[in-house]
């Protein structure tokens, strides 16, 4: 327990409630040595600098112009399935990987047949190809009616706005 | 150096190699489709795709050839309808709104009432008539919801009318009950911003 009567412990309170002396010198002692420090030296780029940077920015707006998409976001991810329990092998194909059944060729578990593929905003036909020989249209998904080869096929739509 | 920039795209067309896909005689009639396009100003990704999709299912060249010149056919009058600030996939879009019975002066309209991009609102009224509904219905409830909705919405939207389609509805009126209902509610439009999510069906 605390006791006031303490001789240290009143002779510890003494010296912590003595009022502390600063130095009046020392607020100019500040001050001088802030304007001791050299002001950081502006660096003005040369005009060519400004130049090849306009360059640059003309040569970016001229290989990438800007459009109305160009605030649309980046590729969204898809996941396409497919129930096919008897097949052996399914591919995905469509406008996104040039009608190439190599390029997405789906896993299945337990004969659901899944892959997710990154589609940029556009309206694109897929269809999928089930043991390399069968056409089947998506049964999720609209159906392209405008099919002029014959065979089923089906429409993904990725918007650009709150898609 | 705009002749000489024209000239060298042209021979990049010539030698894309997903082109070699089709037999030469098929190749060089797409090829041809293509730098006119090009000429006309049009996109030729979507003709390269038309083709290729021919190839991987085994179409006859001619048949393959016909639907890559119809494509460009339809780009043109795509694009004569949004105007020639209209981006490739809304061209691809208005192509599959026109084919699927909208006139032009929808298009049109339709540009005047949302900001771009076009694509989903195109695409829907396409895929709504692919689902069994009219084409001016179609048309009509997308021109209503343009303005204020949302990609997300649109889509909502259609797979709304699909399912109430799907479970015994008449497709004109599964429509215009939904679009009454969007209306009532404000519900499209309401929010804004987009949110992550994860991966989506079709």
């Amino acid at each position: 327990m605390f006791e006031p009567e303490d001789d240290v412990v009143a002779r510890v309170i003494q010296q912590l409630r003595r009022p502390v002396t600063i130095d009046p010198e020392l607020d100019a002692r500040v001050m001088r040595e802030i304007a001791a420090v050299p002001p950081a030296q502006r660096r003005v780029w040369p005009w060519w600098s400004l130049l090849a940077a306009a360059a640059v920015l003309g040569a970016l707006l001229i290989t990438r112009p800007w459009t109305w998409d160009a605030g649309r976001s980046g590729p969204d991810a898809f996941q396409f399935v497919l129930v096919a329990p008897q097949a052996a092998s399914v591919s995905l194909v469509g406008d996104f990987n040039d009608w190439d059944p190599k390029r997405a060729p789906m896993q299945t578990a337990q004969g659901v047949w899944a892959t997710v593929v990154n589609l940029a905003p556009g309206r694109y036909r897929y269809a999928f190809l089930v043991n390399g020989v069968e056409w089947r249209a998506d049964p999720g998904a609209p159906a392209a009616k405008d099919d002029e080869f014959g065979t089923p096929s089906s429409v993904v739509t990725v918007g650009g706005r709150g898609s | 150096m705009i002749i000489v920039a024209v000239l060298l795209c042209a021979q990049v067309a010539a030698q894309d190699p997903r082109l070699e896909r089709l037999d030469p005689d098929t190749r060089s009639a797409v090829v041809a489709l293509m730098d006119s396009a090009r000429g006309d100003g049009l996109p030729v990704e979507p003709l390269i795709q038309r083709a290729l999709e021919g190839a991987t299912k085994s179409a006859p060249g001619a048949r393959i050839v016909a639907a890559v010149r119809r494509l460009a056919l339809d780009l043109g009058a795509a694009r004569t309808a949004l105007g020639t600030d209209a981006s490739s996939p809304e061209l691809e879009a208005g192509v599959a709104a026109l084919r699927a019975g909208a006139t032009p002066q929808v298009l049109t309209q339709l540009r005047t009432v949302r900001r771009p991009p076009l694509t989903m609102a195109l695409s829907v009224l396409a895929d709504l008539v692919a689902s069994g509904v009219r084409a001016d219905s179609a048309a009509a409830a997308v021109l209503t919801l343009a303005p204020k909705a949302r990609d997300a919405d649109l889509v909502e939207f259609r797979r709304a009318v699909e399912r109430d389609i799907a479970l015994g509805a008449p497709p004109g009126a599964a429509t215009s009950i939904r679009v009454n209902a969007g209306a009532l509610d404000n519900a499209y439009g309401a929010s804004s911003g987009n949110t992550p999510r994860p991966p989506s069906r079709p």
